[in-house]
């Protein structure tokens, strides 16, 4: 045979086997990575690892929130064998027999029959043990854990800690990696320090044959561990946070305790609130309407979203201004008889019957409205506003939380934009001396201007957070100004006819101002802001609100009483 | 008396020999890459039920066979090749009246032992094909002799097409032309006969259909023919080129479009037909150079690869052993193809010289039909490759061949 021939074909052959290389060598090295990333796909599947979420603790290193397991219910079709006790299941998840079956019917013989197939979300504990009882009888049934929160504290602390959500559909705002079905802090510290709170969830990646049957861990790229969420201490005193819940019962209003020299919030109520508990797992529709009517408002954030007007607590930037202004000494004294004319318009004092001769203490101590109409007389609108502003109204306090309201404090513009250029007269300014008019503040305003007074015109922004550093606040007033009217509040506690008497207690010294507010919704409003200091190492300032209490000089007063004495006697 | 006759014919009476190891090697090592591969990939199947256990059997069964063909005298199938041609043609008719398969009847049944007559008819049709070569050319026409062989091969191809099993008519097909080639007709006249097939193909897409005719037609003009041979053969092309639908829609069975459909875009069904290609390419790409290991590979242990005892086993190989075990096969079945060339062109016998190309264009057909299907550049027939896939009756014709190949050489013929 021909030489020719047989070169040609093993020459064409060579040349084949090559091109078929070639190919060979395309898929295997010059498109590897697709392929390979292809056969992950096929084969890997990523199972989430929920990471704990961060213990919530009060400043004694209590647990206010804890984590505890919830239950996702769950079957594999391909499992249930005719044995499989659908009564006892149906019962305890209430889910009719049929519909299970149907599920079951379903899926068996299709190409998901290994695939688990959600029957029921969100189960409790209780649930899950009684099913494991009957586990025999339940072939194929498992449970999927899912991280709820559960408050194990007596005290309640419902606005402060917040609640959490379920991420329900995918949003493009959802930066944070949020996973369908991942639960987040929807309000309160939850959602301020979510970010920490969170942790990170780790992931396992098992191999996964074409059937969907688990073969376990992938040991080549077994995935990572999940991180919890960090833990958080909050500057709560649980002990006091319960104390004062409990004396809030049924009565509508807020009460905020704390450190003015750190500004560290000891206490924190906002009445009335909600069950947490009722969080788990998504709420139902009936009680968040029940919360959402209820015209007590129980969602509403009241210690930083409820405005109110000051009253007679308002009293104390009037009075600052004209001290440190020298606009009046205070030996300058007016009489006065209950009633104080102003044009065509007569403006009374508390005291129907008048307080005779009063001076600026006794004015403060026994909250004489004459008297700061006629020290109106001779301020300056601006000047007074501007007073307010450097106690930190009208602006946020910069606690950490979501939503805090700003209040008003009224000026020349905004009474024009409202009432018109002429639509005012220096009558209204009579009305905000005394903490009412447009005038609104929360109760946490409130209990800052205690704080610059008690830390004798030095404070710190709020805080709930332990690690957070606050910044540093202050009044610029001279130490007379402070002085005297520390004394002032010292009298209105302590003097004879002061109006905050009902807030005295043994073994520290009070100091403070009430407030009887009224409001166009009915009964006033009752306040009292103050402080107490013990052996001059404890300090604790306090603002309470009852709504609609009545005059500030018993309803608050009193519950500032029985504060002051769980303070005094628990030696906080 | 005739039946001592024949065994007379058949086998020596006695006599002695020996092993070619340079082409039994690269063999024996195919066959114990075929035996790893299936032990590996055989997932949570008893040891005596799985296609592992049944191999060995296979081989071992193979080699009696081999050592039974050593003493065979082969020149009984030159002498014999017509008879067996005439019994080829009557088995492949009695599988139309066997039971079915798989919506297939490709199979004799003979108590309980299923028996496929194309198998073994790969090699009486070599035989037949050498014979007829070996003994006509030179003495008629070029012409004549090829459209013959072509007349030779068309009746055991179009039975065995309509059985169906569009693979094997393919081998049936194509064996024809290197041996025709290796016994000396003008390619030319081979040319005519392939060129109408390329053209039924590129009849799908008219700008590439033009310019195969105008490569044609250079072709035609260099070579020089006769007009009146050169205007057939134009015309001839043309006709095929327009019969194309009428193939396409007409003789094609559906699943067979299917796959052609497929092998043009994979992804046009990727749960359906494409399904086997795409997690075929998966499997190979994802092994890249070094595999992922013998009995590591996901797609392969996972089960995403579909028939990974035979038609895919080389996909297997890919993934778990990589380019380098790809390359390693290659490397072998080329040793394997130059020892049967090489021993073609050494031995002075026609007959078995055209026979050794015949042997060599079925495992190279074989070979070159599965590897471009697993890589998605030819449809899926549903060929084993020689001397790995798991599948009794071939890997058995591939072991025979190898033993004649063994016995021819022995013999000196």
């Amino acid at each position: 045979m021909n030489i020719n021939k047989s070169k040609q074909f093993n020459f064409l052959l060579f040349i084949v086997l090559f091109a078929i290389l070639v190919r060979f060598y395309y898929l295997q090295i010059y498109q590897y990575k697709k392929y390979d990333y292809q056969a992950g796909l096929n084969s890997i599947r990523k199972i989430n690892q929920n990471a704990p979420r961060g213990i919530i603790y009060d400043r004694l290193g209590l647990p206010l929130v804890d984590n505890r397991p919830i239950y996702d219910i769950a079957l594999i079709p391909f499992d249930i064998t005719s044995d499989f006790n659908y009564k006892i299941i149906s019962k305890e998840l209430s889910i009719s027999v049929e519909k299970i079956k149907n599920i079951v019917k379903k899926n068996k013989t299709s190409f998901n029959r290994f695939r688990p197939q959600i029957l029921k979300r969100h189960v409790n504990f209780q649930t899950r043990s009684k099913l494991e009882e009957f586990k025999l009888e339940l072939p194929g049934v498992f449970f999927k854990e899912f991280p709820a929160r559960m408050y194990p504290n007596s005290a309640r602390l419902t606005h402060v800690l917040g609640y959490l959500r379920t991420i329900k559909d995918y949003s493009p705002e959802n930066e944070l990696n949020y996973k369908v079905g991942d639960v987040y802090g929807f309000s309160g510290i939850e959602r301020v320090y979510e970010q920490s709170l969170r942790g990170r969830d780790g992931t396992k990646y098992h191999l996964i044959d074409i059937y969907g049957i688990d073969h376990g861990i992938n040991e080549k790229n077994p995935g990572f561990p999940s991180i919890p969420g960090k833990a958080l201490n909050l500057t709560i005193n649980s002990e006091l946070q319960s104390f004062i819940e409990g004396l809030f019962n049924e009565k509508i209003g807020s009460v905020i305790c704390m450190n003015p020299l750190n500004g560290e919030v000891l206490a924190y109520l906002s009445s009335p609130d909600y069950d947490l508990n009722s969080f788990v797992g998504p709420v139902p529709i009936e009680i968040w309407d029940s919360w959402n009517q209820d015209k007590n408002r129980p969602l509403l954030n009241r210690v930083i979203q409820g405005l109110y007007p000051p009253g007679s607590t308002m009293k104390i930037i009037g009075a600052a201004l004209a001290l440190e202004d020298n606009i009046v000494d205070p030996y300058w004294e007016i009489k006065c008889n209950g009633e104080y004319k102003f044009g065509d318009r007569i403006f009374h004092c508390w005291n129907e019957n008048g307080h005779n001769n009063v001076n600026m203490k006794k004015a403060i101590k026994e909250s004489c409205n004459v008297y700061f109409y006629h020290l109106m007389q001779k301020l300056s609108f601006k000047d007074w506003a501007e007073m307010a502003i450097d106690f930190g109204f009208g602006s946020k306090t910069n606690l950490d939380l979501y939503g805090e309201k700003k209040g008003l404090i009224p000026n020349r513009e905004y009474m024009n934009k409202k009432y018109g250029k002429y639509g005012w007269a220096k009558g209204n300014l009579l009305t905000f001396i005394i903490g009412q008019g447009d005038i609104l503040v929360t109760p946490l305003q409130v209990v800052q201007m205690m704080n610059l007074i008690a830390g004798g015109g030095f404070s710190f922004e709020p805080k709930l957070n332990v690690k957070n550093s606050s910044k540093k606040i202050e009044v610029s007033l001279r130490s007379q100004t402070l002085d005297f009217l520390e004394d002032s509040l010292w009298e209105v506690v302590n003097g004879t006819n002061g109006t905050g008497s009902l807030a005295n207690v043994e073994g520290g010294k009070v100091y403070g101002k009430t407030g009887t507010a009224q409001n166009p919704h009915g009964e006033d409003h009752s306040w009292f802001a103050g402080y107490i200091e013990i052996n001059k190492q404890t300090l604790v300032t306090l603002a309470v609100l009852v709504e609609h209490g009545g005059n500030g000089s018993v309803e608050a007063a009193s519950i500032s009483n029985k504060i002051f004495n769980f303070i005094v006697k628990n030696d906080l | 008396m005739i039946y001592n006759n024949l065994l007379g014919k058949a086998f020596y009476s006695k006599g002695h020999w020996s092993l070619r190891w340079r082409l039994i090697f690269p063999v024996l090592i195919l066959l114990l890459i075929s035996c790893l591969t299936l032990k590996y990939s055989n997932l949570d199947v008893e040891f005596l039920k799985s296609t592992f256990f049944k191999q060995l059997v296979w081989i071992v069964f193979g080699i009696l066979i081999f050592i039974i063909v050593q003493r065979l005298r082969l020149q009984v199938f030159n002498e014999y090749a017509y008879h067996l041609y005439i019994i080829l043609l009557l088995l492949l008719l009695l599988t139309y009246f066997m039971p079915s398969i798989g919506g297939a009847s490709r199979w004799v049944m003979v108590g309980g032992f299923a028996f496929q007559p194309s198998e073994v008819g790969k090699l009486l049709i070599i035989f037949t094909l050498a014979r007829f070569i070996s003994d006509y050319k030179g003495k008629i026409n070029d012409a004549i002799l090829l459209y013959c062989a072509l007349l030779i091969i068309f009746f055991p191809s179009i039975l065995i097409f309509n059985q169906p099993d569009f693979g094997t008519a393919i081998v049936y097909v194509f064996v024809v032309f290197p041996m025709l080639y290796w016994g000396g007709v003008k390619p030319f006249y081979i040319f005519s006969v392939v060129a109408p097939l390329i053209s039924i193909i590129t009849a799908f897409d008219l700008t590439i259909f033009s310019i195969w005719m105008l490569v044609l037609c250079l072709l035609i003009y260099f070579e020089n023919p006769k007009i009146l041979i050169a205007t057939i053969s134009l015309i001839m092309n043309v006709i095929c080129g327009i019969s194309s639908p009428f193939i396409w829609n007409q003789i094609l069975f559906p699943h067979q479009r299917e796959r052609l459909l497929t092998l043009l875009n994979p992804m046009r069904d990727p749960h359906g037909s494409g399904y086997q290609i795409i997690q075929s390419m998966t499997a190979i790409g994802s092994g890249g150079f070094w595999g992922k290991g013998l009995g590591e590979g996901t797609q392969t242990q996972l089960r995403y690869l579909p028939v990974r005892d035979t038609d895919f086993i080389i996909s297997v190989i890919g993934e778990e052993l990589g380019l380098v075990g790809i390359f390693i096969i290659l490397c072998l079945f080329y040793i394997i193809f130059y020892w049967l060339i090489s021993y073609a062109y050494v031995i002075s016998n026609k007959f078995f010289s055209i026979s050794l190309i015949g042997f060599c264009s079925v495992i190279f057909i074989h070979l070159i039909i599965n590897l471009g299907m697993v890589v998605g550049l030819l449809p899926v027939t549903g060929l084993p490759v020689p001397f790995i896939s798991y599948g009794g009756s071939f890997l058995l014709t591939s072991i025979i061949i190898v033993a004649l190949v063994n016995n021819i050489i022995e013999q000196r013929i």
